[in-house]
């Protein structure tokens, strides 16, 4: 009697769907929101290694976050991040959006080849970290070889140990791995326009580049705020290039606010300093996730 | 009826365990890549002590900080537990682990007389014992004699000075086929504080004392090697196995690493090579070298701790067969392998196994490690002098050792 009358609350309308919202609430809340507020709460406290187990710490009101902007290495880590993100994002799109371009003409096996592109973003970034290893190896790189037989460079360029490099080895590493998402995900966009405005362009004598800023690009205005914010939290995610790459250095050349964060989380155990770092990013995070549903919430009422 | 039952129950195991004592099931985590040294010999106790049961759980290097911390914090800690020999110091000053320090006095099998000293110093803590080291693996020179003959050197007399280093290194580098003379790894890791000490403890100076004129002496020395480019910028990334292939590949003529590297250099190398002493600063200056390896550590709130330390005095009865089937140096200095595997290396790393001094203790380790690998970072990469960075990792670590 009882059970059929829950399974009938259960199937039931309402019962049903505060069911399904009930276990998204739950699944978000233990796997989402306890540790975000897990970390915001850490890096008010002093953590370390063995007051792990327990929520009750001593409070330390904002020096974490005092103690970390006197550090030497934040300003530099700071500009690393920003540049990183940029840099990353800035050429991801624009050759992504090249190549969903390229592919949206319909040339005889275009969808297979621009299947193939997936392939770099299938392979995990750690593996990706290792063979951008060998490619930027200094003493016997493919890279510096390439670069010597055309002709383009005389001596070695130590991609990974220079300090003047390093940032930026890492970072094409991390556009060559971001392209095909953002191409993909352009494509959808691109392929969501409809035909016939085109047309109608066309009749009305605009040129393929009118077309492209006047049609392409206010209707791809959407898919491309939820491609830059998507990209933002990715570049921000990016640990395993890192530490496949260069580990941050030398000297912290390399050095970005997420691997930052786990270096104080894991390797010196000033987990309240890598629980700061964190909370920082999940502030700057959050701002571009406010951004992302927006344009996402435009994207339905075109 | 019921309580009939309970009764028969209660009578019945009573009964049973006054028969054979009840056995006993060890919660062990061990790093048993990539040698099954643990699962070995817990195979071999288990047959030679029926009444003691080891149940081994396998742990990563990179989580077996982590997985104690965790444990010991919930109160969830095996009986027995493997921990790297640094990080040794700061689990036991929470007090978390046993003191071994009575047990090992007391004990038949083990004599403290015959440690290697590093490796128990290592394993010491406020003047008590709390781990057991499995064994110690140590640096030594690694030189390609070949290249030593084509550059008119004596493979006999390998290079034991820095300056003797230096000169070697120039006639061994060819910078048209990119041929490095030296290299040792200045990676933005705990293993470039490794390579690093026993340079500035060759010349007086120590993780508490690294802003000494030995220690500037040292990293100068390091800088200086880089700058004469006898070896390449790319030790500020190569970890030591990357260093290993470099020397396989015969990209550089002399490298520093551990003794682990012998099984797989005697499987691929291609060429005449051999092993030296770790150089010292001048002839007669004092020998030293890297400590590593992981050393077995009992939590206080294992309630079989007898039956662990059990366990260890088996491992430690077996050292002798250590270097041949693990490749690692036994605790024990008297336990010397019949028919010691690569004779002429293990020779050396055996005597360089008496100078091996360990990192810290402190409990601080982690943090006093990242300060000396920033100081080396920025002084191979120029941006500091090597005074200023060792004043300012000194600073850090007298803040952390008090």
């Amino acid at each position: 009697m009882f059970q059929s009358g829950f399974v009938k609350l259960l199937r039931d309308g309402k019962g049903f769907e505060g069911t399904l919202i009930a276990a998204a609430v739950l699944y978000l809340v233990v796997f989402a929101a306890f540790p975000l507020v897990y970390t915001v709460v850490m890096s008010f406290q002093e953590v370390d290694m063995f007051t792990l187990g327990t929520l009750v710490r001593p409070f330390a009101g904002l020096e974490n976050y005092t103690d970390l902007f006197h550090r030497p290495e934040f300003t530099p880590i700071v500009w690393n991040t920003v540049i990183f993100v940029t840099l990353s994002i800035a050429f991801q799109l624009v050759i992504g959006f090249g190549l969903a371009l390229f592919f949206q003409q319909d040339f005889p096996g275009s969808t297979y080849v621009r299947g193939l592109f997936l392939a770099g973003w299938i392979l995990p970034a750690l593996v990706v970290g290792a063979v951008w290893r060998w490619i930027f190896a200094g003493d016997f790189g493919v890279l510096n070889y390439a670069l010597q037989s055309l002709g383009l460079i005389d001596g070695q360029i130590y991609w990974l140990s220079n300090p003047a490099y390093a940032l930026y080895s890492v970072i094409i590493a991390n556009i060559w791995l971001g392209v095909p998402f953002n191409m993909i995900l352009l494509s959808v966009g691109l392929a969501g326009i409809p035909g016939d405005v085109y047309e109608a362009a066309e009749m009305d004598g605009a040129n393929a580049f009118q077309r492209f800023l006047t049609i392409t690009l206010p209707m791809m205005g959407p898919t491309l705020g939820a491609v830059i914010a998507l990209g933002v939290i990715f570049t921000l995610q990016q640990f395993d290039l890192v530490a496949a790459l260069t580990q941050g250095g030398p000297a912290n050349a390399s050095n970005v606010a997420q691997y930052w964060s786990w270096q104080m989380s894991f390797q010196t155990y000033e987990i309240s300093g890598g629980a700061t770092v964190a909370t920082m990013m999940i502030a700057l995070v959050i701002v571009v996730a406010v951004i992302y549903v927006r344009s996402v919430q435009r994207e339905h009422t075109f | 009826m019921l309580r009939k039952l309970l009764l028969g129950l209660v009578f019945s195991t009573a009964a049973t365990s006054a028969v054979v004592a009840a056995p006993v099931t060890l919660q062990v985590w061990a790093l048993d890549e990539p040698v099954h040294f643990t699962e070995n010999m817990a195979k071999e106790f288990e047959a030679q002590n029926p009444d003691i049961k080891l149940d081994i759980k396998l742990v990563n290097f990179a989580n077996i900080l982590n997985d104690t911390i965790r444990a010991v914090s919930t109160n969830t800690a095996p009986d027995l537990l493997m921990l790297d020999n640094p990080d040794i110091a700061s689990v036991a000053s929470h007090d978390v682990l046993l003191d071994l320090s009575d047990r090992i006095a007391a004990s038949k099998v083990v004599d403290a007389k015959n440690f290697y000293p590093g490796p128990i110093n290592q394993s010491t803590w406020n003047g008590k014992i709390y781990g057991f080291p499995r064994g110690g693996n140590t640096l030594g020179l690694y030189y390609n004699a070949d290249l030593f003959k084509a550059a008119g050197l004596d493979p006999a007399k390998p290079p034991q000075t820095w300056d003797e280093i230096s000169a070697a290194a120039a006639k061994l580098t060819d910078a048209q086929k990119r041929q490095y003379g030296f290299g040792f790894s200045a990676v933005a890791t705990e293993e470039s504080t490794f390579q690093f000490l026993p340079w500035a403890q060759s010349a007086g100076g120590d993780f508490n004392a690294i802003n000494t004129d030995g220690s500037v002496r040292a990293l100068e020395f390091w800088q200086k090697l880089v700058d004469d480019k006898v070896a390449t910028p790319e030790v500020l990334v190569l970890n030591q196995p990357d260093l290993g292939s470099q020397f396989i590949a015969g990209n550089i003529a002399m490298i520093v690493t551990g003794c682990w590297e012998l099984p797989r250099f005697a499987n691929e190398v291609k060429f005449d090579w051999r092993v030296a002493l770790m150089p010292v600063e001048k002839a007669g200056a004092p020998r030293a070298s890297a400590l590593g390896e992981l050393a077995y550590a009992v939590p206080k709130t294992s309630a079989h701790p007898d039956e662990a330390f059990k366990f260890l005095e088996y491992i430690y009865a077996q050292s002798s067969r250590d270097w041949n089937e693990y490749g690692w140096l036994p605790l024990d200095q008297t336990a010397t392998p019949k028919d010691p595997k690569w004779p002429e290396a293990y020779a050396v790393f055996a005597e360089q196994m008496k100078y091996a001094r360990g990192r810290g203790p402190s409990p601080e380790w982690p943090k006093v490690s990242k300060a000396i690998q920033v100081a080396i970072q920025d002084v191979l990469t120029h941006k500091t002098d090597a005074k200023t960075a060792l004043d300012t990792a000194q600073g850090t670590i007298d803040g952390l050792i008090k």
